[in-house]
């Protein structure tokens, strides 16, 4: 066992700050620390051109595929320095989710149609899972698709789709065999939204705007060569896709950048007459919270890294699930906490970015703070819901 | 010792309960965030006429001299239907310093328009570097000029402060020491105010005041009798703030206990499944403990003994606050992605609770204050 980065990883965390200090602008920083959902949609269009140049936007992806290459580590370590240079974080449903499906399920011509425009970005995607009746239960889901001639046609509703209204293409699981096991009877299709018969519609959410959407599907005609896979295959497709993300969902970058930002709120608010940063209460649910996220760090490497365990990797991944969100959710509550009562103040997400509304009485570490903390409550929703994943680390790790 | 309602107190409850299930709740609060005052007029009008904004204000100025008790049972009610109206801050913060000032016909042709409705006063005592009224430095100052007093200063975050007819501001006057200030009324008409007024996460419209050489009348000039009136008012103000946030967390546990019969996941609804029915049950737990804080809260505000007050006040507040944000959280929980839209009441309530922890210091300071170890205002 070696605890510490080799040399040729310093060096390669060396050559990334490198990079995002030439790229970054301050505005693109400011913009970025602000912890609006979605960030600002021109500077993540403008930074996941810019790594797609570099040959970096999908850090995670094999070389062939025209990822990087990267290790596990390596591609941790970039998603850090990423986060705390301010970058504007990258849409999760092309690079992160439905990506690596089509380079592992996808045919030829699929990868070769898809996968390029994921890396710049060209493509945006949507994911379209969960159905009013069907959430954390996702094998009832009832949208059909019935094959007619060369097509699919598909109907149903679609819920929780996250920036649908950005989005240029969707990966929906579909029912096309009513007659199995209701696993077995979902497939995965991907489909051009501007396809006739989708309608999206914007969700009004507990920060005060659309942070949510949902995709109507109405006579659908889609081409039956983007199908993902096999008939009745989806619901792997679908496991493999929450996988990645239950990975990525520790999000410790985002933990530790928001930590940061804590301290920076901290030392600009006064408490009793000094520095909330100086008081010992504050300090030590602040310190608290940096012990947790550096627990789960250790965790991250661990799964990522394949540290042998005598409990099953999957348990161990729904533990960052678990554990990550409710830390994010403990950390956006403490912020708050931080400014005092500017912190009641809503900020519209075309409010936020503006430099203008930074003035003497509202500083520029205001916006965003308490918008983050109403959005990070789906946070233990969304991607399975707590509860499930309790059930599944019960499952996996004792067989209860 | 005895927990009964007496026939009017019971009237009051019933009739609160019919008017904010009628009138109030999610789609209200909804029109009334996207209204320039952030509240309805018509049921301010409807609050007047029922005679709850004269309920705070004492007999001798018009009022009906209600007690804490009496208050409490009402803002119960309107927590349940997710009220953001100025009730609070008007007929039971400000009429409650108001009431205190020596100057009798400013009280009482202040005390009259509160309960008439005719008035929404809001109190302007926090400043920039302020964390809250309880901890906040007073730097405007008022002077005496042949026309009058005039105010110079900045007030921050006035809750309401965008639609309020009247400003109660506190200043320091030249006799007023070091640390004192006094109690000031201003007109929202008056000259040399620039108010820039803001959303809040409740719908209500907060305000920012830049007073320069403002006419303002005097209320309590006193010092010492300045931070008690103010004390006792804010007091006063939690109490019946943590009322409203316990109405408030009864009505997230009756929604989701509702969802819960009807919501089906994995072939049955989802209040067949343990772990949701222990999470309502803690749900329940909080709030019954929450329940028994305001009781112990209300018995200090009777008391009559400062001391006392202030530690059930501030100790309440403190595990309310925990409390309303273990239900209102959990409630989101346990509603799924619907939790988090604004079309269902209980994204609302958690940005009531919010609220209530934010409002007149946060968990923190009355933790402090409660075991003696903070205090304010001064």
């Amino acid at each position: 066992m070696k605890l510490q980065l080799d040399p040729a990883d310093e060096a390669f965390r060396e050559e990334v700050r490198a990079f995002l200090r030439e790229h970054l602008s301050d505005d693109v920083r400011r913009r970025s620390h602000i912890g609006m959902h979605p960030v600002h949609t021109g500077d993540r269009v403008w930074w996941n051109e810019v790594l797609g140049r570099k040959g970096w936007s999908a850090p995670h992806w094999p070389k062939e595929y025209g990822g990087p290459g990267w290790t596990h580590l390596q591609a941790h370590l970039f998603e850090y320095e990423c986060r705390m240079a301010g970058a504007p974080e990258l849409r999760w449903q092309g690079i992160r989710l439905i990506g690596p499906v089509i380079y592992t399920f996808g045919t030829p011509e699929q990868k070769a149609q898809f996968l390029p425009d994921i890396l710049t970005g060209k493509t945006m995607w949507a994911q379209g899972f969960s159905e009013p009746g069907a959430g954390s239960d996702l094998a009832s889901l009832k949208t059909s698709a019935v094959l007619d001639g060369d097509h699919y046609v598909l109907n149903g509703q679609k819920i929780w789709t996250t920036e649908a209204n950005e989005s240029h293409w969707g990966f929906f699981l579909v029912r096309t065999d009513n007659t199995v096991k209701p696993q077995r009877g979902i497939s995965m299709i991907v489909l051009d939204l501007k396809t006739p018969g989708v309608t999206v519609r914007a969700i009004p959410t507990i920060n005060g705007e659309p942070a949510t959407w949902e995709v109507f599907l109405d006579n659908v005609r889609v081409p039956k060569d983007q199908m993902i896979g096999a008939p009745g295959s989806g619901w792997d497709q679908g496991k493999f896709l929450l996988g990645n993300e239950r990975t990525a969902s520790a999000d410790v970058e985002k933990s530790w950048g928001d930590l940061r930002r804590i301290r920076t709120v901290a030392a600009a608010e006064v408490r009793q007459g000094r520095p909330l940063i100086e008081d010992p209460l504050f300090v030590a649910k602040l310190r608290e919270l940096e012990l947790q996220v550096q627990a789960l760090e250790w965790s991250v490497l661990r799964v990522l890294l394949d540290a042998p365990s005598e409990h099953p990797v999957a348990a161990r991944a729904s533990v960052l699930k678990v554990r990550g969100s409710e830390l994010q959710q403990r950390i956006s509550e403490l912020m708050v906490e931080a400014l005092g009562t500017r912190g009641l103040r809503l900020y519209r997400r075309d409010m936020a970015f503006e430099p203008e509304t930074v003035t003497p009485l509202w500083p520029g570490h205001v916006p965003g703070v308490t918008v983050d903390l109403l959005y990070q409550r789906a946070l233990t929703i969304y991607g399975g819901a707590r509860e499930v994943q309790k059930n599944i680390i019960a499952k996996l790790a004792f067989g209860l | 010792m005895d927990f009964d309602l007496s026939d009017e107190q019971k009237m009051l409850v019933d009739g609160a309960r019919r008017y904010v299930r009628e009138n109030l709740g999610t789609e209200a609060r909804r029109h009334a965030a996207a209204s320039t005052d952030g509240f309805s007029r018509d049921h301010w009008a409807a609050f007047a006429d029922m005679g709850w904004l004269a309920l705070p204000v004492p007999e001798d100025a018009g009022g009906l001299g209600g007690s804490d008790v009496d208050i409490a049972l009402l803002t119960e009610e309107l927590g349940r239907g997710l009220s953001s109206l100025p009730y609070i801050d008007s007929a039971v913060l400000a009429s409650s310093v108001i009431a205190a000032s020596p100057e009798t016909a400013q009280r009482e042709q202040l005390l009259g328009a509160i309960a008439s409705g005719e008035a929404i006063v809001a109190l302007a005592h926090m400043e920039p570097d302020g964390r809250s009224e309880f901890d906040t430095p007073v730097h405007t100052r008022a002077t005496e000029t042949a026309q009058g007093w005039q105010l110079s200063g900045t007030k921050a975050r006035v809750v309401h402060g965008g639609p309020a007819t009247h400003w109660l501001v506190t200043s320091r006057t030249d006799d007023a020491g070091k640390d004192g200030f006094a109690v000031f009324v201003v007109a929202r008409d008056a000259s040399g105010v620039q108010v820039s007024t803001y959303e809040l996460v409740d719908g209500s419209r907060g305000a920012d005041l830049q007073l320069e050489a403002t006419p303002a009348t005097l209320l309590i000039r006193d010092r010492v009798g300045a931070a008690n009136a103010l004390e006792e008012a804010l007091d006063r103000a939690i109490v019946a703030l943590a009322a409203q946030t316990v109405g408030s967390m009864e009505a997230v546990m009756l929604t989701t206990a509702d969802y819960l019969k009807q919501r089906t996941q994995f072939g049955q609804t989802l209040s067949k499944f343990q772990a949701l029915q222990h999470r309502m049950s803690e749900m329940f737990l909080e709030t019954d403990q929450a329940r028994s804080m305001l009781m112990s809260a209300l018995a200090g505000l009777a008391s009559g003994d400062p001391v006392y007050r202030a530690q059930a006040a501030s100790g309440a507040k403190a595990l309310i606050t925990q409390a309303a944000y273990f239900v209102t959280g959990q409630g989101i929980q346990l509603h799924g992605g619907m939790g988090i839209t604004d079309e269902l009441g209980v994204s609302h309530h958690y940005k009531s609770a919010l609220v209530f922890d934010k409002r007149f210091g946060d968990r923190d300071f009355h933790l402090a204050r409660s075991a003696g170890l903070a205090v304010g205002p001064r």
